[in-house]
């Protein structure tokens, strides 16, 4: 098989070399897992297409698992997947169970990653072979869904379907492809714009923009104060951890899994939420959850489980329907194509080597993942102290060189990076949900096409609604998650009148 | 009776204005949106840009102006002065090792809060030393195309 011959050390090198280049990212509070795939995107391209993959999915795990360190040490989520971590985490630190309670997060994570790699191998062939039959309608339909989904699911709707729209419209700018089907005319903005814009704003330098420079801004702007008021808790000494404090936690650990793995599977929705709500179901659900948020290892468990499961999760719309799960997902988007992919419902019957490949790194991942963190976690967890005056600098000199290189030597790009940085920290401080936002504009150029297709084909607005019972459903799957979005809130509200 | 409801939704797209048709859907959306969160929110709306205005100027809430304003400053510089010395040192990625060095050590000394002789040392080291090994192994092994 040709898929052998790719499984060199390299391969396995690279991996792990981002596996540990990724939990220290996930373990500087305020880096996260996107920050490490963003910054980390030079180097890919000077690997092929395997050993790039091999170093993002390494950077993805890692940069999802390396969270919960800062979130047991110093209380403060590494990563925003992190949050329930600190429940428990930190008060069994406290009382000296600091390296106990990293190692049932290290134990959790990895099954939680193992988990819904497995579900991405069997479910993303079968979501494959669904939209394979999908016409323009529906592709744009399914867009509309992720959109709806995105935006329906943020602390303010309004604000979610907005930043939505505006990622689209962001998108927009520039030449209506001929190859596309379009007239090659270009459009939303100003004659002079037309030499830099002529192929709308890169994706990469977008990306890497908002989730690089503008985390830099936000920390600079509180002028990098030390957040925990007191030094991380040493793992000296202390409770040893045994494997059996996972008795009788099997339920647990699935259910955990179950959610991250779906969460992860809806577009957008992001890790913290997987996190809280395995978390809220263990306190709901567990025979005894009384200990939960005093130092339980079953919040812990919950927790980590859940949010590694989001990795194999989001990659599942990623590869059968071209649709991100999530923010790191959306930069692989870019880092995949710049290899040549094109994912969507075409992309693992076409590419099954790579496909497998995938699967293959992904297991490796968070097998590395476990070696690193269970044997080395001591070491590890001195990376909290690594000064921010000495990383951010380098930060954006590694954006720099990821912006540029993309097309070959673009000063333009450098620039869209500065500007997309700015616009990310504008869009912070007004309340402009990012996710949605480069959802939108990931998924704005193909909204334009399936959608003027299908005008241009049926003439008649009609056909969105009564093309199929595909699209049939598609539109009740929009107005279910508009209704339940509208409950939730409803119902938030009533109980917080409740309170007061 | 049908046929002529339906055909209210009939829609032709000049080819000529394609490019133009998806776009001012989404404008009017957008735009329709913007009033509705106007609408929604004009209570909160001018006090909080009045609040910003006051956070900005200095007058209110911890603000950084310092970092903040100087990391602006100093990244416009560092890019603008890359792509002018870019023409001086075409693909060779000099401009980007000659310019990472000075940005990196400003930068590291803006954000740092109490300097000591050891850590400008530090400072120095870490400025000579990162962005040479990332041009290195960048531009140099990987053939990575560098300003």
């Amino acid at each position: 098989m040709d898929i052998l011959s790719h499984l060199t050390p390299m391969f396995f090198g690279l991996i792990a070399a981002g596996t540990l280049i990724g939990i220290i990212f996930g373990a500087i509070p305020g880096m996260t897992a996107t920050m490490a795939v963003a910054v980390c995107l030079p180097l890919t391209y000077a690997f092929g297409l395997e050993n790039g993959i091999a170093l993002l999915l390494g950077l993805y795990v890692g940069g999802i698992s390396g969270g919960m360190v800062p979130a047991v040490l110093i209380n403060i989520p590494g990563t925003p997947s992190s949050i329930t971590t600190t429940f428990d985490g930190y008060p069994m630190a406290k009382r000296g169970e600091g390296e106990r309670a990293l190692k049932i997060g290290i134990v959790a994570s990895v099954f939680g990653g193992l988990f819904s790699a497995a579900v991405l191998f069997f479910f993303a062939p079968v979501l494959a072979d669904f939209a394979i039959k999908f016409s323009y309608v529906e592709k744009f339909l399914i867009i509309l869904l992720a959109l709806t989904v995105i935006a329906s699911l943020c602390s303010n709707m309004l604000m979610g379907i907005f930043s939505g729209v505006l990622g689209v419209w962001l998108s927009l700018i520039g030449t209506y492809s001929i190859t596309e089907g379009g007239n090659g005319e270009t459009r939303l903005m100003f004659d002079f714009m037309e030499y830099y814009l002529i192929d709308g704003f890169s994706l990469l330098p977008v990306l890497i923009g908002i989730f690089g420079l503008t985390t830099v801004l936000l920390d600079a702007e509180k002028g990098f104060k030390d957040e925990t008021g007191q030094g991380p808790i040493s793992l000296k000494g202390g409770a040893k951890f045994k494997f059996k404090v996972f008795k009788g936690q099997l339920l647990n650990l699935v259910r955990s899994s179950s959610i991250g793995t779906f969460v992860g599977i809806l577009p957008g929705v992001g890790g913290s939420a997987a996190s809280v709500l395995a978390y809220s179901q263990e306190k709901n659900f567990s025979r005894d959850s009384s200990q939960m948020g005093k130092g339980a290892p079953q919040g812990i468990v919950s927790s980590e489980s859940s949010n590694n499961a989001l990795t194999g999760g989001a990659l599942v719309p990623l590869l059968s329907l071209g649709i991100p799960g999530d923010s790191t997902t959306a930069i692989l988007i870019g880092a995949f194509t710049l290899q040549g992919i094109q994912v969507g419902p075409l992309f693992i019957g076409n590419n099954i080597d790579t496909w497998y490949l995938m699967i293959i790194a992904l297991l490796a991942a968070n097998v590395l993942m476990f070696g690193i963190m269970y044997f080395a976690i001591r070491h590890i967890a001195k990376v909290i102290e690594v000064p921010k005056y000495i990383l951010y600098p380098l930060i954006i000199m590694m954006c720099v060189v990821g912006a540029y290189a993309i097309n070959y030597g673009i000063m333009f790009d450098v620039w869209t990076l500065l500007i997309f940085g700015i616009f990310g920290w504008v869009a912070h401080k007004i309340g402009l949900e990012t996710v949605p936002l480069i959802i939108g504009f990931i998924l704005g150029k193909s909204a334009e096409v399936y959608f003027v297709k299908s005008i241009e084909s049926y003439g008649n607005l009609s056909i969105f609604f009564t093309k199929s019972p595909i699209a049939m459903s598609l539109w009740v799957l929009i107005a279910v998650s508009l209704a339940f979005a509208i409950y939730l809130r409803v119902r938030n509200r009533r109980q917080a009148t409740v309170a007061s | 009776m049908e046929s002529q409801w339906l055909s209210l939704l009939d829609v032709s797209i000049d080819f000529d204005q394609s490019h133009l048709f998806f776009p001012r859907i989404v404008t009017w959306i957008l735009v329709i949106l913007l009033a509705m969160i106007v609408i929604t929110r004009y209570r909160l709306l001018v006090p909080g840009l009045k609040r910003a205005g006051r956070v900005l100027a200095g007058r209110e809430g911890e603000f950084d102006h310092k970092r903040f304003f100087g990391t602006l400053a100093l990244t416009t510089a560092y890019f603008y002065l890359m792509s002018v010395l870019s023409d001086v040192f075409p693909n060779t990625g000099y401009s980007f090792l000659i310019m990472s060095v000075l940005f990196v050590f400003l930068l590291s000394l803006l954000y740092v809060d109490h300097l000591t002789r050891r850590l400008f040392i530090i400072l120095v080291l870490n400025a000579l030393i990162a962005p040479t090994l990332a041009w290195y192994v960048l531009a140099q092994l990987f053939r990575i195309t560098l300003p």
